[in-house]
């Protein structure tokens, strides 16, 4: 773009034409100590919970504790600039990031401010980072499919639109991977994502957008990234900017899928300003409100009823209704679930994909412990034809383990236990996905159906994904219109199923795998 | 700063409340203004830190500084700071038994600087409006400040009102980044 100079003094006049000259009334205080970005100010007796402070330097920072004589507040940002003595202001603001379609493709701090190098985001409305959840009458059930595109957990456990799903499990389990694919299986749905990244090393955040970039999921999605490198009060608001970013497009009639990655790291960075700010610790070092730090975001992910979303837009949107689904993710130190952050992050959610360490080295990938995790209401949100297939998944799977033990012993059982193994065996290795390859609900209803009426039985288990592949390959050429069909409407018929067995059978007769 | 003035509340709230009772919050405040201004000097709060200059030869110190201005009342307040080891509070408990006089009294302390002198007529009349604006009476502090280019800043405790040509610049240069 080419400056031409009048142009911007034009520009400069103008805002100076509409710059609003009146006396400014204010709230001082001075600043007192500086301490690890934890500020005392004196004064400042009017401050409110959670107030921005305005600093020199066009610094800001957040008021936390109200005491009587002092405001204890975190800066935003860097502090080295800040000494004893400075002038603190009340800006009379709750603190404040932009939201909007603008976003949309970009690459956000904790404030909202642009660090993709993109240049300027253009938005006109802010939202504030901390608002209060949707009530009672404001909500809808939950009965619409977030397609997460991985048999395994679209089949087991399915996540409704509004639901909050934990995934959990330990470092290197691929976490983050069901995130992604989450992302990149929303293309084309209308849902808006929103990756918020907490403390993570700035190379894994470039990773993860340029995978998104990749794959063509940049488009519908906002990355909120508060990297290990920045402060501990910016990586202890990322999830609520991230969230307010969400609750706009839920509150315009919109679905919204919000991933906190990870709400663990978040947690330690609240301690610390917690501790620095000399509030009593309790059990692990945390202080008394972590439960309430997580309930009171995860709370915020719900679906609104379409009266709420014309209530909100001013009659606008109308007849549709909007939702934010949330899937925390929480990293658990050695497997363990009952510590402290885990347990209240699990208690919060309406249910939780656990992947293990043991199942992921063994080649299981996604490594989905199938029989710990549950979707508390995501069955009432599943496509008809995965829910008719993916049950009897689930059966197999928890029979199978129960006989696992006795694999071993495979020539002493009778008959139908070891049918039972066999086909326990086939089912988990159909559960393996490669990473950045979502299925369809018509791919996953082909695979769970085959698996199902037994079609996969007279396969070698290490054949299943060589066999599934070319029946997915072949259903692609040959059988698009049954797909197609399944794809638009999601309903399980006699029509379908027989549509279904007659081209799995003509495949396994004319085909090799 | 913060946790002197958590410390110097109590002795603040007991003069107040004896000043009160004994209908001398005029001759209080004064005793008070007169004992911070010495604690201010710099050679005497050399003395009071020193770990040398023991209790009584501290007492007796003080007394004699302050014998003419503080009454018995007084004196008998300045021991009670020298036995507590609180004598450099002094002047966080002016200042806030200031502030409970003045609430008790009805009036808010007002700084006010201005680019250049107020003629008397001007003075009466921002006052008034203050007042009106502040729903309190006034107590103007007046004093003349050329680099605020024009207009006045009002201070009233943490409340900062401004007026003042260099404030809307700051404002401005803000709004323009």
């Amino acid at each position: 773009m080419q400056l031409n100079p009048s142009e911007i003094s034009d520009l400069i006049k103008k805002r100076i034409e509409n710059f609003d000259l009146s006396a400014e009334a204010h709230t001082e205080g001075t600043v007192v100590s500086v301490t690890d970005g934890i500020v005392r100010v004196h004064g400042l007796s009017e401050a409110m919970q959670g107030e921005m402070l305005e600093f020199p330097g066009n610094t800001y920072g957040m008021a936390l504790n109200l005491e009587r004589d002092s405001v204890g507040a975190v800066v935003l940002g860097p502090y080295q600039h800040i000494s004893e003595g400075d002038t603190v202001k009340c800006t009379g603001k709750i603190l404040e990031v932009p939201v909007g379609e603008a976003l949309l493709g970009r690459v956000v701090d904790a404030l909202g401010n642009p660090i993709d190098g993109k240049g300027a985001i253009e938005t006109t409305e802010t939202s504030p980072i901390e608002k209060i959840a949707p009530g009672v009458i404001a909500r809808q059930s939950v009965d619409e499919p977030v397609q997460i595109g991985l048999k395994s957990i679209d089949a087991m456990i399915p996540v409704g639109r509004g639901q909050r799903e934990l995934i959990i499990g330990d470092r290197q389990t691929g976490k983050t991977a069901i995130a992604v694919d989450a992302i990149i299986n929303q293309k084309g749905t209308g849902i808006k994502c929103i990756y918020v990244a907490i403390g993570q090393k700035r190379s894994s955040i470039a990773n993860v957008v340029r995978k998104l970039e990749e794959h063509g999921a940049m488009a519908h999605t906002i990355i909120v990234a508060a990297s290990a490198s920045e402060s501990a009060a910016l990586q202890f608001i990322a999830p609520y900017t991230g969230c307010s970013m969400g609750e706009f497009f839920r509150d315009r009639g919109e679905d919204a899928l919000i991933i906190y990655d990870d709400l663990t790291k978040q947690a330690w960075a609240y301690r610390q300003v917690s501790l620095l700010l000399r509030r009593p610790p309790g059990r692990e070092a945390y202080p008394g409100d972590v439960f309430y730090l997580h309930s009171r975001l995860l709370e915020r992910a719900s679906r609104i009823n379409a009266a709420e979303v014309e209530k909100l837009t001013g009659g606008k949107v109308k007849g549709k209704t909007g939702s934010l689904t949330a899937l925390p993710i929480i990293e658990t130190q050695g497997g363990d679930v009952s510590a402290f952050v885990p347990t209240n992050v699990i208690s919060i959610t309406d249910g939780q994909i656990f992947l293990e360490s043991d199942l992921f080295n063994s080649g299981i990938r996604p490594a989905v412990n199938a029989g710990l995790s549950v979707s508390r209401v995501g069955g009432a949100a599943q496509t008809k034809i995965i829910k008719k297939l993916g049950g009897g998944t689930r059966l197999d799977l928890a029979q199978y383990r129960e006989l696992a033990a006795f694999a071993q012993f495979a020539s002493d059982l009778d008959e139908s236990t070891r049918k039972q193994i066999e086909r326990g065996q086939r089912v988990t290795e159909l559960m393996k996905q490669n990473q950045y390859s979502p299925m369809s609900v018509a791919q996953m209803a082909v695979s769970l159906f085959a698996a199902n009426e037994g079609y996969l039985d007279n396969v070698e288990v290490n054949k299943v994904l060589a066999f599934e592949a070319a029946l997915q390959l072949y259903m692609k050429s040959e059988h698009s219109g049954l797909m197609d069909s399944i794809n638009a409407t999601g309903d399980f018929s006699n029509e379908i199923s027989s549509g279904l067995r007659a081209a799995i059978e003509t495949f396994i007769k004319t085909h090799s795998w | 700063m913060s946790e002197l003035a958590t410390l110097a509340r109590p002795y603040a709230a007991a003069v107040f409340k004896r000043a009160k009772e004994a209908k001398a919050t005029a001759k209080w405040s004064q005793n008070l203004a007169f004992m911070s201004a010495v604690m201010k000097d710099e050679e005497i709060s050399v003395v009071v830190d020193n770990p040398k200059v023991n209790s009584s030869k501290l007492t007796a110190l003080m007394l004699d500084i302050c014998q003419e201005q503080v009454d018995e009342e007084g004196a008998n307040f300045l021991k009670l700071l020298v036995q507590n080891k609180r004598l450099s509070l002094v002047p966080y408990i002016a200042k806030i038994f200031e502030a409970y006089k003045a609430e008790d009294e009805g009036y808010v302390e007002v700084e006010v600087t201005t680019a250049y002198a107020f003629s008397k007529e001007e003075k009466q009349n921002f006052a008034s409006k203050l007042e009106k604006s502040l729903g309190k009476k006034v107590h103007m502090n007046v004093s003349v400040d050329k680099s605020l280019i024009g207009g006045v800043l009002v201070r009233a405790g943490d409340k900062v009102i401004d007026g003042s040509i260099r404030g809307q610049l700051q404002q401005m240069q803000k709004a323009l980044q």
